[in-house]
């Protein structure tokens, strides 16, 4: 019997390899919506609850006042506070788009433990004032970086007094085991910032205070009790646990998963259209074959089984092979995603998801022709055509 | 002799299944292209298509927009009075500083958004004659803490109706009007320009626009080698005293959506690209059982006198008939969509922008050509299979 589904598979080479990658595109495709979807939301699963975040209550755009850190750090429960600028230069062309950031170089370290460094990495950046760390992705893309050390960065929102572009000397790199602390950015240190900009207009604010807080310590008091501190300005404030934080991110993006969604259903209908039409030419040049298998005394269901059965191979083949390819063009796709999108990366359930869509797929477009195999009538088959 | 197209439009019509689910399968793959098409073709018509060439932005040296562009405010005053280019109106020259950030608000169904805030001085509406209509309410007074609302953000945004109140910092702003454009400031918040300098205790404006002369060069700085010399923008990015970077509002829009269009083609193209692999191998697999079933009916042909290239010919229109059919179908699953407004965030600002899936007459000629192309590249191969064959091979095989 099996081996009946197997020489009906083997007789159209063609058809049954056509449909099997097509079939396996689609999963590729699947795997690869699906993986943004999850991308962003790994970064709110693994953004910490016990972390805080403070805010302009207006929007990041906004700054804090640099004083809010001394008087932030007394909050009982908080154990370290880093500050964070948001710095928005770029590297020798706006097309080189990456974050950077000017942080508390001692701070860093202690409220971001999942951030790893090489012990002269870290002394370097301790103790000269312009040393940076950058990402492990990002020096990969630059590797230019590290063999001289050096990285102009032009600062196209704080400017260089002197004109020209900041230029920073690499301290290392840093690794980040955490999906919500990407790879991408360069850190430097508040300290050069604020020095180099002195008398320059407006003295630079603070983007974000991140804390990290006593084991055990009421969140919900500290954050209250923050909020309230600067209810009456100059500037008013939000506190927010990391997850919230990051939260806020994911729901900037609009209907951006919606879209997601819609374009992978749309896809869904596509393949399971295409795979039902297949197995429906397969059904029919095998009524024959089913007439004279009923005629020989095998049962309904042998029928039934037969053609479902090629089409689970025909899907799950195809299933395998779509699987095989987002996972081999998982680390190009994260490189060409780079700069919008860092992080990317397939979860292992995804895989699993794919594979059982087909099979799903494969049931639903093998059901219709067994169904019909089935029901017919042996005398009726034998009369068909056969292929 | 050429076979009668009939033959092959009948034969489409007698596998009324295998036809019907190759046409909505390949239907759904052009509903996709089409529709991301559709959002480009909104973004893009919203946004770079309403930019004036008689309004020039003053930014800024170095910066890329209008959030990392800041000027001191008696220096973007002094840049007012500098530029005779600009012309004057009844009150003086018609330019106007304003500032722009955006502000994190609860969207009406959950989670929140960054809303572009813009404060604006009087001129604002003077240079913006005809361009901003109040649709309802007033427009703010000036020097108070009103703000109008764009009529994008009345039903997606809480708290942006006529008699609302906005809380920005320690100051509360109330909603006294809501007002339409047919551009991107739809989607943002207007209101006064010392005020929200205030609330904000910022010193200057992000920005400058001016209503220019007829007849002023302005120049592209972002322009391969620069502006063109001799035209304001040139003049102006040397200038000592007020360097700027100035371009017209058009190029300025067009620089802005650059990065979202530019994802937007590429997830397009990408989609339509992969997904165009699945519809093919589709369309192939449709038009081989197509032709295996009517292998006699070849046989019968060529015996009967029919040349190879004709037959070629019919079953390599009866694949693209058979896709173009995909494509019509694939048309009116996207026409729904057409004018269904949605946001995302806009990667050069991080804050959102509201625009409309737009179906034209572009993007369906489009979506037709996409399927043309599948219907080509499914029908060839299958085509040149059945015109190879020769008369008592095809006659045998039956």
């Amino acid at each position: 019997m099996f081996k009946l589904v197997f020489k009906n598979l083997i007789s159209h080479p063609i058809r049954s390899g056509i449909t099997a990658v097509s079939v396996g595109v689609a999963l590729f495709l699947i795997c690869l919506l699906t993986s943004i979807v999850t991308t962003l939301q790994s970064g709110l699963e693994a953004a910490s609850a016990t972390r805080l975040v403070v805010m302009s209550s207006i929007s990041l755009f906004v700054d804090i006042p640099l004083s809010y850190q001394e008087r932030i750090a007394k909050v009982d429960g908080i154990k370290n506070i880093v500050k964070w600028q948001w710095f928005g230069g770029y590297y020798q062309d706006q097309k080189n788009f990456f974050a950077q950031f000017a942080v508390d170089p001692d701070r860093m370290f202690e409220v971001y433990p999942e951030v790893k460094v090489d012990e002269a990495t870290k002394q370097k950046f301790l103790t000269q004032r312009n040393a940076c760390i950058v990402g492990s992705q990002l020096a990969a893309e630059f590797p230019e970086w590290v063999e001289t050390g050096k990285i102009p960065i032009t600062g196209a929102l704080f400017p260089h007094p002197s004109g020209a572009a900041w230029d920073f000397e690499l301290a290392g790199v840093y690794r980040s085991e955490a999906a919500n602390f990407d790879n991408r950015t360069l850190f430097f240190r508040w300290d050069l910032f604020e020095e180099t900009l002195k008398g320059e207009g407006e003295a630079p604010g603070v983007g974000v205070y991140v804390m990290n807080v006593e084991p055990g310590a009421d969140i919900e008091r500290m954050r209250a009790e923050i909020e309230g501190m600067f209810e009456n300005g100059p500037a008013t404030v939000r506190c927010d646990t990391e997850s919230e934080f990051t939260r806020q991110f994911i729901s900037m993006l609009g209907d951006i998963p919606m879209f997601l969604s819609w374009i992978g259903a749309g896809v869904l209908v596509a393949i399971l259209l295409g795979a039902i039409n297949a197995m429906l030419m397969a059904g029919r040049e095998q009524t024959h074959d089913v007439g004279i298998l009923k005629a020989l005394g095998f049962t309904d269901g042998a029928a039934f089984g037969l053609l479902i059965t090629q089409s689970l191979i025909l899907c799950v083949f195809g299933g395998v092979l779509g699987i095989a390819l987002a996972a081999a063009l998982e680390a190009p796709i994260t490189l060409a995603l780079g700069a919008q999108f860092p992080g990317f990366f397939i979860k292992d359930s995804t895989y699993l998801a794919a594979a059982a869509v087909s099979l799903v797929v494969g049931l639903a477009a093998g059901a219709v022709p067994a169904w019909t195999a089935l029901r017919v009538n042996c005398v009726e088959a034998l009369r068909a055509k056969g292929a | 002799m050429s076979i009668p197209l009939s033959y092959n439009l009948r034969s489409l019509f007698v596998r009324k299944s295998a036809t019907a689910l190759t046409v909505l399968g390949i239907g759904a793959t052009v509903a996709i292209f089409a529709g991301v098409l559709a959002l480009q073709q909104g973004f893009v018509t919203m946004l770079s298509g309403k930019g004036r060439e008689d309004v020039a932005v003053f930014l800024r040296p170095g910066a890329t927009g209008e959030t990392d562009s800041q000027f001191r405010r008696d220096l973007g005053l002094k840049l007012i009075k500098q530029t005779p280019e600009i012309e004057q109106g009844p009150g003086g020259p018609l330019a106007s500083m304003e500032c722009y950030f955006a502000a994190l608000k609860p969207r009406m169904d959950g989670g929140s958004v960054n809303v572009p805030m813009r404060g604006v001085q009087p001129t604002t509406f003077e240079i913006r004659e005809g361009e901003i209509r109040i649709v309802e309410g007033r427009n703010f007074t000036p020097g108070a803490d009103e703000v109008i609302v764009g009529r994008k953000l009345t039903d997606r945004i809480q708290n942006c109706r006529v008699g609302d109140v906005l809380q920005l910092n320690t100051t509360p702003y109330k909603v006294v009007g809501v007002f339409d454009h047919d551009g991107g400031f739809a989607s943002e918040v207007w209101g006064d320009l010392d005020r929200f300098l205030a609330t904000l205790d910022r010193y200057g404006p992000n920005r400058v626009i001016a209503k220019l002369s007829p007849g002023t060069v302005i120049g592209d700085p972002e322009a391969e080698g620069g502006a063109a010399p001799g035209s304001l923008s040139a003049r102006l990015a040397d200038d000592t005293e007020v360097p700027a970077k100035v371009m017209s509002e058009k190029q300025f829009l067009l620089s802005q959506t650059r990065m979202l269009g530019g994802v937007l083609s590429f997830l397009g193209l990408a989609l339509a690209s992969v997904m165009g692999i699945g519809a093919v191998l589709t369309a192939i697999n449709t038009m081989l059982a197509a032709i295996s079933a009517r292998t006699s009916e070849i046989g019968i042909l060529l015996s009967i006198g029919y040349r190879p290239f004709p037959i070629f010919i019919a079953f390599f229109l009866e694949s693209i008939v058979l896709c173009l059919l995909g494509g019509v179908a694939g048309c009116l699953m996207a026409l729904p969509f057409n004018g269904i407004e949605t946001g995302t965030m806009n990667g050069n600002t991080f804050s959102e922008v509201a625009f409309a899936f737009r179906v034209d007459a572009q993007v369906l000629t489009q979506a037709v050509i996409f399927s043309l192309v599948l219907g080509v590249l499914g029908g060839l191969w299958p085509a040149l299979r059945a015109c190879r064959m020769t008369p008592t091979q095809a006659l045998r095989r039956a």
